[in-house]
């Protein structure tokens, strides 16, 4: 980011970076909410790769308040592994400041997605002040959609960046397009088609 | 072009006027898909044809015409949930909705299932009668008929015979078997044909103002 402005400053140019991260922002909650699409419907603890983040979130669907008592770098430490190692390839190879821009913006939307998502499990006597209003503002995803994501059946709000895509999404049915387009031509069933198993569904608990 | 676009896709039939009474090459030739294509002057291909080529657009093994507002589909003898054999013939004398879904158990069809049912009387009190088609075998139709209490007829297209036979239109260039609903008159004449892939409700809807109008 900070080569990127440098760069802009250099070449007399900012509105194409600033256009550029802003687009970043977009996408990214787009990518969030494809793969948590795939995670949550796809797969299970024995899938290559991806098992273990398969059982944290189907973990997370059953005790989802347990994310608001994790640190911060708890939160982010995951995706920052991958960021590094798909950014920094990036960063060193190109230098545009454009691209780096949106690459920027993008991979820190990514990374901290999980921040953002923890926020929106958050409630609003114990959420920075800050927070909050980016969340009403739709800057960042809101509680109130997020938690629609944590209700039966469970297979609508996927983004977890600002949540602008969620509504988009839902309405024009893209993700059950997808589902039906997956299961025509590979023969899997999201899970969010049966009804969700014992261990999937969230446990109430009368303390949080 | 409805195929690209992530609203329901819905396509009325050409007006009888407009289209070709017998079959005949199209002026021009899709780019993409080999699946029945409404966009199409009502003509479909074959899905036997190989993939499209611009460069020869006179290729063509096969031409069915298209099923659509009144024409008179073809015949069909298909096996039922119970296994036993059930011909469109049965039905002429009184009107019949005929819905073409994706499959069983998914959640767009189960939606439209149980629309049908709960609307099932109203179909009666018109003295129509109703039957679901869909490339699934006759156990899976049971067990889905079970499942939902279905009080309807569901047929078993293996190999989806009828659905190309009739034209129905796939969704995504064709990675989705469309969702269309024809209704046929007591004469077995085509009066309705309705197209909505995510909108499942909607085809008891339209039908039900058809018959009751």
């Amino acid at each position: 980011m900070g080569e990127s402005l440098k760069g802009a400053v250099d070449m007399h140019m900012l509105m194409e970076p600033i256009f550029a991260g802003w687009i970043g922002y977009i996408l990214a909650d787009l990518g969030s909410g494809v793969y948590h699409w795939g995670i949550d419907n796809y797969g299970d603890g024995s899938t290559p790769f991806f098992g273990s983040q398969i059982e944290a979130f189907q973990g997370h669907h059953k005790w989802p308040w347990t994310i608001t008592r994790r640190q911060f770098s708890n939160n982010l430490h995951a995706l920052a592994r991958a960021i590094t190692f798909s950014v920094l390839p990036i960063n060193l190879l190109c230098h545009d400041p454009v691209v780096q821009s949106f690459v920027g913006v993008f991979a820190g939307c990514i990374m901290f997605s999980q921040q953002f998502h923890a926020w929106a499990h958050g409630t609003k006597s114990r959420l920075p002040p800050a927070v909050v209003a980016l969340q009403e503002a739709g800057v960042l995803v809101s509680r109130s959609q997020h938690s629609a994501h944590h209700r039966p059946p469970y297979n609508n709000n996927y983004c977890i960046v600002s949540g602008l895509w969620n509504e988009f999404l839902d309405k024009n049915k893209v993700f059950e397009a997808m589902e039906m387009v997956l299961y025509f031509k590979l023969g899997v069933r999201p899970r969010s088609w049966s009804e969700p198993e014992s261990e999937w569904m969230e446990e109430i608990d009368m303390a949080s | 072009m409805n195929m690209a676009s992530l609203t329901a896709p819905k396509h009325y039939s050409l007006p009888t006027f407009l289209r070709p009474q017998s079959p005949k090459y199209p002026s021009h030739y899709p780019l993409l898909s080999t699946s029945s294509a409404s966009q199409f002057c009502g003509l479909k291909l074959s899905f036997s044809t190989p993939n499209a080529n611009a460069a020869s657009p006179l290729l063509l093994p096969s031409v069915f015409a298209k099923v659509s507002k009144g024409s008179k589909p073809p015949p069909f003898t298909l096996k039922d949930q119970d296994g036993k054999t059930v011909s469109l013939s049965k039905f002429k004398g009184k009107p019949v909705v005929v819905y073409f879904y994706p499959a069983d158990e998914t959640p767009g069809c189960t939606k439209q299932a149980c629309a049908f049912r709960d609307s099932y009387e109203k179909f009666k009190k018109a003295g129509a009668e109703v039957v679901g088609i869909s490339g699934d075998d006759p156990s899976s139709h049971k067990a889905f008929a079970t499942k939902y209490r279905l009080p309807f007829t569901l047929l078993s297209d293996e190999g989806n015979k009828v659905r190309k036979q009739w034209g129905v239109p796939g969704d995504f260039f064709g990675a989705l078997p469309g969702r269309e609903t024809y209704v046929l008159d007591k004469n077995g004449v085509v009066q309705l044909v309705y197209n909505n892939q995510f909108q499942p409700e909607k085809h008891i809807d339209e039908t039900l103002k058809l018959l009751q109008g």
